[in-house]
């Protein structure tokens, strides 16, 4: 259960990034104007004052703040003048897609990873060294080359896949075609990561005192290895699990420049590039509400898997 | 059949998952033209979307264009004259255009579309301190200015004609947005857009009264990745590539030459890359040491290094030979030793002999070299040529919106940036737009505070005749010649693919394959 203590410390972590959300846009050298016209249009000066004005950059910083916290109360995302769109309608837009993109590959990748490196980790052999070497090479090698390899092969040559985007004609078996290659490279990224640490985890706690009982009781590999390796060896995973999920909506980002796909990353990196205030402040909100919801059911999670963290 | 049953049933659950998100998308039908870009639309707004602008010229027209060579036709106008004084401009508006719902195109539409732009958006501010007075005359548009204004014509070769009962309830133009249909009335019409697949469909306008397009439909594909951007070319998914005020990337032309199923359009750029300098610091002010800076580079490596020769060194008057009215200067040279004995008769020495040139405070010269990540193996090529005169420079490489923040507070010395075809027409044309400190903008560096450059620039705008306009352009290229505000480091060529299968295609300075004409022109070979 969660404490009340925790629970403050829950509330004030996400009242400071959220403030902080307000001023980490602004302390990047320039604006929203800066970028909002193109490079070869010039603007008279009164039309640069009436654009600050309609884009509310002309309030001082601390009625800025206060505006910024009354709209997130009322649930007001803001308005992007350089997407012409509200933000909250912007980012239901791209989350919908990034999650279809990323959340069956989070999934897949977080099973497959934990299982095999399970099982790389307590049992070695020649299969399974081969296979780690595979895997190790996907988790060195940079995920915009590999992605990049993968269409290179399965799109351009063998034209298995389409080369970019989302859909097509929008059918569900089109999207489908769309998102296979692009959702296969992100679970091989994310089953490479969790193979790997899963295996260091399972080497470390096969050599526990406990593992050595449940051998001496003598319980079949199998059964030591899932009834109480496991269990222990996932507590590193849990964390970089929840981890995942709150960077889940920014971190395919290499992925949407490889295919195109008009996604929450590009969104977020655009309006970096641009100093879109409003969608960095509405895309990192998001972002905070699921890194500490996530980081919530990890603390949830561990003091269910590990009794010593509920005694504490 | 049970197992079958099993393996089919994951297929069919994911498909029942993605029903929500299945969504209406257009697919393609009869004759299609399908041009690949990197320039990515991010918002369905013809008046706020830059790269929408630009694409949306082929549904909505703009009332001149750009001739291959530099010189301005009527487009929507069927002609135009001008009277002695300059200060009135009249367009005859051609009477065959019909929007893609059948009404005619009227000279009220051209009307309301600069009364409404002069209005509401910002980047025609300008009309509203120059233009006293917009009025019709049967099939007549009447301008009438405050004071003589030279490039009226050039600048209606940029905006979009907009249909009158559309628009006149639509009050903020820049935020007005439309994923669907968009009345056009030029050879094809927007049919849709499609911000998720980042396709922009164009459909034939069935009341197109002009010489007949060879297709039904025009599809623009944009790709966030140039890379795969050219795997479609070399796979037939897209048959043509247009980059607004860009080439095709060099190093990639060799690849599409040896598939044989390419060529290309090849066509002298009006835009360059450039030497900028703040003109406002020591001692990038002094004349000499710009002289100086100028012998010291070395401009056919830059040329061969950067843009693997598709292009010429420049000469010392910045303009490139595809501008109208261009003036042959000198050439631009590396003299390593003129640029240090240059140097040296104007003061700056290597008093302490630390391998270090002085500055006349007495201190060693350490330069801060602004610069963007495209520009990076240029700024390099620029800082190794300084070191070779004896001047120490250090590169900042920033983002673009750092860059244009600092380069307006004047926290730089040097810097490397472009000037893209529209950019060398803006302001008083022949690249004015980026010195003249008056200005204000993205891109340009507004340095230029000498009282003769400002009086020609207004003596430009204020020219009446064609004759002027020479004697005045001529005159702009002798001052850059001469006081060197910024250095052009080469003259490009702008190179576009297209598919063999294509053949008739056309392009002009300012908007490349882009344009109207090239539309029209354009058709699959037998």
């Amino acid at each position: 259960m969660l404490s009340g203590k925790k629970a403050t410390r829950y509330a004030i972590a996400l009242f400071l990034i959220i403030s902080l959300n307000f001023f980490i846009p602004r302390s990047m050298p320039g604006d929203p104007l800066t970028n909002l016209l193109g490079e070869d249009i010039s603007l008279t000066a009164s039309s640069v004052q009436e654009l600050r004005e309609r884009m509310g950059l002309d309030r001082p910083l601390s009625q800025q703040f206060l505006d910024y916290w009354h709209d997130i109360l009322r649930f007001d995302l803001g308005y992007s003048f350089h997407l012409h769109r509200n933000v909250s309608d912007l980012i239901y837009d791209r989350m919908k897609w990034t999650l279809l993109l990323s959340l069956p590959a989070m999934v897949m990748g977080a099973i497959l990873g934990t299982l095999l490196g399970a099982r790389a980790g307590w049992k070695s052999s020649a299969l399974r060294r081969t296979q780690t070497g595979f895997i190790m090479a996907i988790y060195c090698a940079p995920p915009y080359f590999i992605s990049l390899i993968a269409l290179y092969l399965l799109s351009y040559k063998q034209g298995l896949f389409p080369l970019k985007g989302f859909y097509s004609t929008g059918s569900a078996l089109d999207i489908a075609h769309h998102l296979f290659l692009p959702s296969a490279m992100m679970t091989l990224f994310s089953l490479s990561r969790n193979y790997m640490i899963m295996k260091g985890s399972v080497l470390q706690e096969k050599g526990s005192l406990y593992a050595t009982f449940a051998r001496a009781k003598g319980l079949y590999d199998e059964q030591i290895l899932f009834r109480h390796v496991f269990k222990n060896a996932l507590l590193p995973i849990i964390t970089l699990l929840a981890l995942d999920f709150g960077f889940i909506l920014s971190g395919a980002l290499f992925i949407e420049i490889v295919f195109s796909m008009n996604g929450m990353g590009s969104l977020i990196y655009d309006a970096l590039l641009s100093r879109d205030y409003p969608v960095l402040q509405g895309s990192f909100l998001i972002i905070t509400i699921m890194v500490v919801s996530a980081n919530l059911l990890a603390d949830l999670l561990y003091s269910y898997l590990d009794p010593r963290v509920r005694w504490q | 059949m049970k197992q079958n049953t099993y393996k089919i049933a994951p297929v069919l659950l994911l498909c029942l998952m993605l029903i929500p998100f299945s969504t209406a998308s257009e697919e393609s039908s009869g004759m299609v033209l399908k041009i690949g870009t990197p320039n990515v639309v991010k918002s369905a707004s013809i008046l706020g979307d830059s790269n929408m602008g630009v694409f949306a010229h082929l549904s909505n027209p703009t009332l001149m264009k750009m001739a291959a060579d530099g010189s301005l036709e009527g487009l929507t106008a069927r002609s135009y004259e001008v009277s002695e004084d300059g200060k009135t401009w009249k367009f005859i508006i051609r009477d065959d255009l019909y929007w893609s719902d059948g009404e005619k195109l009227t000279p009220e539409d051209v009307q309301f579309t600069f009364d409404y732009l002069a209005e509401n958006y910002p980047a025609a501010g300008w009309m509203k301190e120059t233009v006293n007075d917009i009025s019709t005359q049967d099939d007549a548009v009447i301008f009438k200015l405050n004071k003589p204004y030279s490039r009226l014509n050039l600048e209606f070769a940029t905006y979009p004609i907009l249909a009158k009962r559309i628009w006149e309830s639509i009050e903020e133009p820049m935020e007005y947005t439309n994923e669907g249909e968009m009345l056009g009335f030029g050879p094809f019409y927007i049919n849709s857009t499609d911000l998720g697949t980042g396709v922009i469909y164009f459909k034939r306008n069935p009341h197109w009264k002009g010489a007949s397009p060879n297709f039904d439909s025009v599809e623009i594909h944009a790709f966030a990745n140039m890379d795969v951007l050219s795997l479609a070319l070399e796979k037939g998914d897209v048959d043509a590539y247009y980059k607004y005020a860009g080439t095709y990337p060099y190093p990639s032309v060799k690849k599409l030459e040896d598939t044989g199923n390419f060529e290309f359009v090849e066509k002298d750029n009006i835009g360059l890359i450039f030497l900028g300098m703040n003109l406002k610091k020591e001692p990038m002010s002094d004349l000499s040491f710009r002289k100086a800076l100028s012998y010291a580079i070395n401009y056919s490596e830059m040329l061969k290094l950067d843009a693997l020769g598709f292009g010429q060194v420049p000469n010392a008057g910045f303009v490139p030979p595809s501008m109208m009215n261009f003036k042959q200067t000198a050439q631009l040279e590396q003299n390593l030793s003129l640029a240090k004995s240059i140097l040296d008769s104007a003061g700056y020495k290597d008093a302490d002999g630390n391998g270090i040139l002085e500055g006349k405070d007495g201190k060693d010269i350490n330069l801060i070299f602004l610069t963007r990540t495209d520009y990076q193996r240029v700024t390099e090529l620029m800082v190794d040529y300084l070191k070779d005169l004896g001047i120490e420079s250090e590169i900042k490489n920033v983002d673009s919106s750092t860059w244009i923040k600092q380069k307006d507070a004047g926290e730089y010395d040097l810097t490397i940036t472009r000037s893209t075809p529209w950019g060398m027409l803006m302001h008083a044309n022949w690249g004015t737009g980026y010195f003249d400190s008056r200005r204000t903008g993205e891109g340009v560096l507004h340095v230029l505070e000498d009282p003769e450059f400002h009086k020609l620039c207004d003596d430009i705008l204020a020219a009446t005749s064609q004759s002027q306009l020479q004697d005045y352009a001529y005159q702009v290229q002798d001052y850059y010649g001469e006081n060197l505000p910024g250095i052009a480091l080469y003259w490009n060529k702008v190179v576009t693919p297209y598919n063999k299968a294509f053949s008739g295609w056309y392009s002009d300075p300012l908007y490349g394959i882009f344009n109207v004409d090239n539309f029209l022109s354009v058709e699959k070979s037998r």
